[in-house]
Protein backbone atom coordinates (compact mmCIF):
# COMPACT_ATOMS: atom_id res chain seq x y z
CA UNK A 1 0.00 0.00 0.00
CA UNK A 2 2.57 2.21 0.94
CA UNK A 3 4.28 1.08 -2.13
CA UNK A 4 1.46 2.24 -4.37
CA UNK A 5 1.04 5.78 -2.75
CA UNK A 6 5.10 6.76 -3.20
CA UNK A 7 4.95 5.83 -7.03
CA UNK A 8 1.36 8.23 -7.31
CA UNK A 9 3.88 10.50 -5.29
CA UNK A 10 6.95 10.59 -7.62
CA UNK A 11 4.27 10.59 -10.57
CA UNK A 12 2.86 13.92 -9.60
CA UNK A 13 6.05 15.33 -9.17
CA UNK A 14 7.83 13.97 -12.66
CA UNK A 15 4.79 15.69 -14.09
CA UNK A 16 4.97 18.88 -12.44
CA UNK A 17 9.01 18.98 -13.25
CA UNK A 18 7.97 18.08 -16.89
CA UNK A 19 5.59 20.32 -17.14
CA UNK A 20 7.90 23.12 -15.29
CA UNK A 21 10.55 22.20 -17.95
CA UNK A 22 8.24 22.63 -20.57
CA UNK A 23 7.54 26.33 -19.96
CA UNK A 24 11.25 26.66 -19.54
CA UNK A 25 11.91 24.93 -23.13
CA UNK A 26 9.21 27.61 -24.70
CA UNK A 27 10.84 30.64 -23.09
CA UNK A 28 13.99 29.66 -24.09
CA UNK A 29 12.50 28.91 -27.90
CA UNK A 30 10.80 32.21 -28.13
CA UNK A 31 14.02 34.08 -26.91
CA UNK A 32 16.06 31.97 -29.49
CA UNK A 33 13.45 33.35 -31.96
CA UNK A 34 14.19 36.96 -31.22
CA UNK A 35 17.70 36.65 -30.90
CA UNK A 36 18.00 35.44 -34.11
CA UNK A 37 15.87 37.51 -36.58
CA UNK A 38 15.26 40.61 -34.24
CA UNK A 39 17.08 42.02 -32.11
CA UNK A 40 20.36 40.92 -30.19
CA UNK A 41 22.80 42.50 -27.90
CA UNK A 42 27.05 41.38 -28.94
CA UNK A 43 30.15 42.37 -27.04
CA UNK A 44 32.92 44.20 -29.83
CA UNK A 45 36.17 45.27 -29.16
CA UNK A 46 39.27 45.84 -30.83
CA UNK A 47 41.04 48.32 -32.12
CA UNK A 48 39.52 48.48 -36.25
CA UNK A 49 36.77 50.65 -35.73
CA UNK A 50 38.16 53.62 -33.77
CA UNK A 51 37.38 56.37 -33.03
CA UNK A 52 33.31 55.08 -33.72
CA UNK A 53 33.58 51.94 -31.26
CA UNK A 54 36.03 51.57 -28.02
CA UNK A 55 39.24 49.71 -28.13
CA UNK A 56 38.14 47.90 -25.00
CA UNK A 57 34.47 46.79 -25.91
CA UNK A 58 31.19 47.96 -26.44
CA UNK A 59 28.14 46.29 -26.10
CA UNK A 60 25.95 47.01 -28.82
CA UNK A 61 22.30 46.21 -30.28
CA UNK A 62 21.74 44.07 -33.53
CA UNK A 63 19.40 43.77 -35.65
CA UNK A 64 19.05 41.22 -37.88
CA UNK A 65 15.68 41.94 -40.33
CA UNK A 66 17.74 44.09 -42.89
CA UNK A 67 20.21 41.95 -44.17
CA UNK A 68 17.05 39.46 -44.72
CA UNK A 69 15.32 42.12 -46.23
CA UNK A 70 18.23 43.57 -48.36
CA UNK A 71 18.50 46.41 -46.65
CA UNK A 72 21.91 46.78 -46.01
CA UNK A 73 23.83 49.90 -47.90
CA UNK A 74 26.50 52.18 -48.06
CA UNK A 75 27.93 53.31 -44.55
CA UNK A 76 26.11 50.77 -42.49
CA UNK A 77 28.35 49.17 -39.69
CA UNK A 78 27.31 45.46 -40.01
CA UNK A 79 28.33 42.28 -38.01
CA UNK A 80 29.54 39.89 -40.19
CA UNK A 81 30.86 35.98 -40.29
CA UNK A 82 34.53 36.54 -41.04
CA UNK A 83 35.07 34.42 -44.45
CA UNK A 84 38.76 33.59 -42.78
CA UNK A 85 37.08 31.90 -39.60
CA UNK A 86 33.31 31.10 -39.60
CA UNK A 87 33.46 31.06 -35.69
CA UNK A 88 34.16 34.68 -35.66
CA UNK A 89 32.25 37.54 -35.98
CA UNK A 90 32.84 41.35 -37.09
CA UNK A 91 32.04 44.61 -37.18
CA UNK A 92 32.91 46.79 -40.01
CA UNK A 93 31.38 49.32 -42.20
CA UNK A 94 30.42 48.91 -45.53
CA UNK A 95 31.74 51.32 -48.09
CA UNK A 96 30.97 50.17 -51.46
CA UNK A 97 28.47 47.75 -53.02
CA UNK A 98 28.01 45.23 -55.57
CA UNK A 99 29.15 46.71 -58.96
CA UNK A 100 31.89 49.54 -57.40
CA UNK A 101 35.12 49.97 -58.09
CA UNK A 102 37.00 50.29 -55.35
CA UNK A 103 40.16 52.37 -54.52
CA UNK A 104 41.88 51.56 -51.61
CA UNK A 105 45.19 51.85 -49.55
CA UNK A 106 46.01 49.48 -47.38
CA UNK A 107 49.40 51.60 -45.56
CA UNK A 108 50.38 49.09 -44.09
CA UNK A 109 51.52 46.81 -47.03
CA UNK A 110 51.88 48.47 -49.75
CA UNK A 111 53.06 52.60 -50.84
CA UNK A 112 50.44 53.24 -53.45
CA UNK A 113 46.03 52.94 -54.17
CA UNK A 114 45.14 49.84 -55.38
CA UNK A 115 41.78 49.31 -57.45
CA UNK A 116 39.25 46.10 -56.99
CA UNK A 117 35.50 45.77 -58.42
CA UNK A 118 32.93 44.25 -56.11
CA UNK A 119 31.38 41.58 -57.96
CA UNK A 120 27.71 40.50 -58.01
CA UNK A 121 26.21 39.56 -54.73
CA UNK A 122 29.00 41.26 -52.50
CA UNK A 123 30.12 44.25 -50.80
CA UNK A 124 33.20 45.96 -49.41
CA UNK A 125 33.77 46.26 -46.14
CA UNK A 126 36.31 48.35 -44.46
CA UNK A 127 36.89 49.00 -40.39
CA UNK A 128 36.91 52.84 -39.58
CA UNK A 129 40.68 52.50 -38.42
CA UNK A 130 42.59 51.77 -41.53
CA UNK A 131 45.86 51.43 -40.37
CA UNK A 132 44.48 48.41 -37.86
CA UNK A 133 42.23 46.80 -39.72
CA UNK A 134 41.89 43.69 -40.66
CA UNK A 135 38.94 43.90 -43.39
CA UNK A 136 38.27 43.46 -47.26
CA UNK A 137 41.44 45.27 -48.34
CA UNK A 138 43.03 41.49 -47.11
CA UNK A 139 39.85 39.11 -47.70
CA UNK A 140 38.27 40.53 -50.36
CA UNK A 141 34.86 41.42 -50.84
CA UNK A 142 32.53 39.64 -48.65
CA UNK A 143 29.22 37.72 -50.10
CA UNK A 144 26.12 39.28 -48.89
CA UNK A 145 24.82 35.97 -47.31
CA UNK A 146 27.88 36.56 -44.24
CA UNK A 147 25.97 39.59 -42.96
CA UNK A 148 24.08 38.75 -39.74
CA UNK A 149 22.96 42.07 -39.01
CA UNK A 150 23.00 45.44 -38.95
CA UNK A 151 24.26 47.76 -35.98
CA UNK A 152 21.67 49.95 -34.67
CA UNK A 153 22.46 51.33 -30.75
CA UNK A 154 25.13 51.17 -28.51
CA UNK A 155 24.40 50.46 -24.93
CA UNK A 156 27.51 50.94 -22.92
CA UNK B 1 -20.85 39.47 -25.13
CA UNK B 2 -20.99 35.94 -23.47
CA UNK B 3 -19.99 33.86 -26.40
CA UNK B 4 -17.82 36.08 -27.80
CA UNK B 5 -15.43 35.93 -25.22
CA UNK B 6 -15.19 32.33 -25.09
CA UNK B 7 -14.49 31.96 -28.72
CA UNK B 8 -11.77 34.42 -28.44
CA UNK B 9 -10.04 33.06 -25.59
CA UNK B 10 -10.12 29.56 -27.69
CA UNK B 11 -9.03 31.15 -30.43
CA UNK B 12 -6.11 33.18 -28.34
CA UNK B 13 -4.86 29.71 -26.63
CA UNK B 14 -5.07 27.94 -30.27
CA UNK B 15 -3.03 30.27 -31.74
CA UNK B 16 -0.75 30.08 -28.85
CA UNK B 17 0.03 26.21 -29.38
CA UNK B 18 0.17 26.69 -32.70
CA UNK B 19 3.09 28.98 -31.94
CA UNK B 20 5.20 27.15 -29.76
CA UNK B 21 4.67 24.28 -32.39
CA UNK B 22 6.04 26.35 -35.41
CA UNK B 23 8.82 27.94 -32.90
CA UNK B 24 9.90 24.52 -32.31
CA UNK B 25 9.45 23.23 -36.01
CA UNK B 26 11.41 26.06 -36.96
CA UNK B 27 14.79 25.37 -33.88
CA UNK B 28 14.80 21.64 -35.51
CA UNK B 29 14.94 23.13 -39.08
CA UNK B 30 17.87 25.50 -38.00
CA UNK B 31 19.86 23.47 -35.58
CA UNK B 32 18.97 19.29 -36.33
CA UNK B 33 17.39 18.54 -39.67
CA UNK B 34 15.78 20.77 -42.47
CA UNK B 35 14.17 20.14 -45.98
CA UNK B 36 15.69 21.12 -48.70
CA UNK B 37 14.12 21.10 -52.69
CA UNK B 38 16.68 20.96 -55.40
CA UNK B 39 15.95 20.85 -58.77
CA UNK B 40 18.68 21.53 -62.25
CA UNK B 41 20.80 19.56 -64.04
CA UNK B 42 24.43 20.75 -62.17
CA UNK B 43 24.13 17.64 -60.37
CA UNK B 44 23.54 15.21 -62.43
CA UNK B 45 23.74 12.05 -62.50
CA UNK B 46 24.05 11.77 -58.36
CA UNK B 47 20.74 14.08 -58.27
CA UNK B 48 18.40 14.29 -61.21
CA UNK B 49 17.06 17.71 -62.96
CA UNK B 50 13.45 17.14 -61.92
CA UNK B 51 12.83 18.39 -58.17
CA UNK B 52 13.68 16.68 -55.39
CA UNK B 53 13.27 16.41 -51.95
CA UNK B 54 16.30 15.81 -49.59
CA UNK B 55 16.54 16.01 -45.70
CA UNK B 56 19.45 17.89 -45.31
CA UNK B 57 21.35 17.83 -41.42
CA UNK B 58 23.12 21.11 -39.77
CA UNK B 59 25.19 19.36 -37.33
CA UNK B 60 28.27 18.63 -39.67
CA UNK B 61 28.90 21.90 -40.59
CA UNK B 62 28.62 23.55 -37.42
CA UNK B 63 30.73 21.33 -35.78
CA UNK B 64 33.56 21.37 -39.19
CA UNK B 65 32.91 17.77 -39.64
CA UNK B 66 32.50 18.17 -43.20
CA UNK B 67 34.83 16.20 -45.51
CA UNK B 68 35.36 16.28 -49.70
CA UNK B 69 32.84 14.34 -51.33
CA UNK B 70 29.69 15.90 -49.35
CA UNK B 71 27.06 17.49 -51.08
CA UNK B 72 26.31 20.57 -49.24
CA UNK B 73 23.69 23.62 -49.58
CA UNK B 74 25.05 26.84 -49.47
CA UNK B 75 24.13 30.57 -49.83
CA UNK B 76 24.42 31.57 -53.34
CA UNK B 77 27.45 33.99 -53.15
CA UNK B 78 25.69 35.96 -55.96
CA UNK B 79 22.82 35.94 -54.82
CA UNK B 80 21.73 35.80 -51.22
CA UNK B 81 18.39 35.06 -51.33
CA UNK B 82 19.17 31.62 -53.24
CA UNK B 83 20.62 28.53 -52.02
CA UNK B 84 22.54 26.29 -54.04
CA UNK B 85 23.69 22.30 -53.83
CA UNK B 86 26.85 21.23 -54.87
CA UNK B 87 29.74 18.79 -54.20
CA UNK B 88 32.17 20.15 -51.49
CA UNK B 89 35.63 19.03 -53.66
CA UNK B 90 38.30 21.09 -52.14
CA UNK B 91 38.77 22.45 -48.48
CA UNK B 92 41.38 24.97 -46.63
CA UNK B 93 44.48 24.78 -48.11
CA UNK B 94 43.99 22.35 -51.14
CA UNK B 95 45.32 23.09 -54.64
CA UNK B 96 42.36 22.69 -57.16
CA UNK B 97 43.22 22.09 -60.54
CA UNK B 98 40.12 22.44 -62.91
CA UNK B 99 39.42 23.06 -66.62
CA UNK B 100 38.72 27.12 -67.13
CA UNK B 101 37.24 27.32 -70.52
CA UNK B 102 34.31 24.98 -71.91
CA UNK B 103 35.45 25.46 -75.41
CA UNK B 104 38.83 24.40 -75.06
CA UNK B 105 39.80 21.76 -72.70
CA UNK B 106 43.71 21.99 -72.54
CA UNK B 107 43.12 24.96 -70.32
CA UNK B 108 43.62 24.65 -67.26
CA UNK B 109 43.62 26.42 -64.15
CA UNK B 110 45.34 26.01 -60.52
CA UNK B 111 44.38 27.49 -57.52
CA UNK B 112 44.87 26.97 -53.36
CA UNK B 113 42.24 27.55 -51.67
CA UNK B 114 42.30 30.18 -48.56
CA UNK B 115 42.12 29.99 -45.07
CA UNK B 116 38.20 29.92 -44.07
CA UNK B 117 36.91 28.89 -47.90
CA UNK B 118 35.61 25.58 -49.66
CA UNK B 119 35.57 24.81 -53.35
CA UNK B 120 32.83 23.55 -54.29
CA UNK B 121 31.42 21.74 -57.96
CA UNK B 122 28.43 20.51 -59.43
CA UNK B 123 29.22 17.17 -60.75
CA UNK B 124 27.89 17.77 -64.32
CA UNK B 125 30.86 20.52 -65.04
CA UNK B 126 29.54 20.93 -68.38
CA UNK B 127 26.16 22.36 -66.83
CA UNK B 128 27.12 23.88 -63.26
CA UNK B 129 27.80 27.33 -61.84
CA UNK B 130 29.77 26.92 -59.01
CA UNK B 131 33.20 27.66 -57.85
CA UNK B 132 35.13 27.59 -61.09
CA UNK B 133 32.83 31.08 -61.91
CA UNK B 134 32.58 32.31 -58.74
CA UNK B 135 35.70 31.32 -56.64
CA UNK B 136 36.60 29.64 -53.24
CA UNK B 137 33.28 30.17 -50.70
CA UNK B 138 33.49 31.06 -47.97
CA UNK B 139 32.95 28.40 -45.32
CA UNK B 140 29.88 30.68 -43.41
CA UNK B 141 27.70 30.16 -46.07
CA UNK B 142 27.99 26.72 -45.67
CA UNK B 143 24.40 25.84 -44.02
CA UNK B 144 23.58 21.77 -44.12
CA UNK B 145 24.61 18.79 -45.67
CA UNK B 146 22.65 16.04 -47.48
CA UNK B 147 22.04 12.62 -45.58
CA UNK B 148 18.56 11.24 -46.86
CA UNK B 149 16.43 11.64 -50.21
CA UNK B 150 12.75 11.85 -49.56
CA UNK B 151 11.10 12.42 -53.31
CA UNK B 152 10.62 10.81 -55.56
CA UNK B 153 9.52 8.41 -53.40
CA UNK B 154 10.91 5.65 -55.82
CA UNK B 155 14.65 6.22 -54.60
CA UNK B 156 13.78 7.21 -50.82
CA UNK B 157 16.42 6.08 -48.90
CA UNK B 158 20.01 7.20 -47.06
CA UNK B 159 22.10 9.55 -49.64
CA UNK B 160 25.68 9.47 -48.33
CA UNK B 161 28.86 7.86 -50.57
CA UNK B 162 29.08 4.26 -49.55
Amino acid sequence: MKFMSHIAQWRSGAKEALDRTAIIAKFLCCLHFTDTYLCSPTHVYGPSMLPTLNIAGDVVLVEHLSPLLGNVGYGDLVLVRSPLNPNRNLTKRIVAMEGDTVTYFDPLHSDSDRIAVVPKGHVWIQGDNVYASRDSRHFGPVPLGLIKGKVFFRCL
Amino acid sequence: MGPFRSIITEAWEKTFILTKFFCFLHVTDTYLINHVMTYGPSMLPAIDLSPTDFLAERISTRFGKLAQGDIVVLRNPQNPRKTVTKRLVGLEGDTITYVSSSENSDMHETVVVPKGHVWVQGDNTYNSNDSRHFGPVPYGLIESKLFWRVWPLEDFGPFWKK
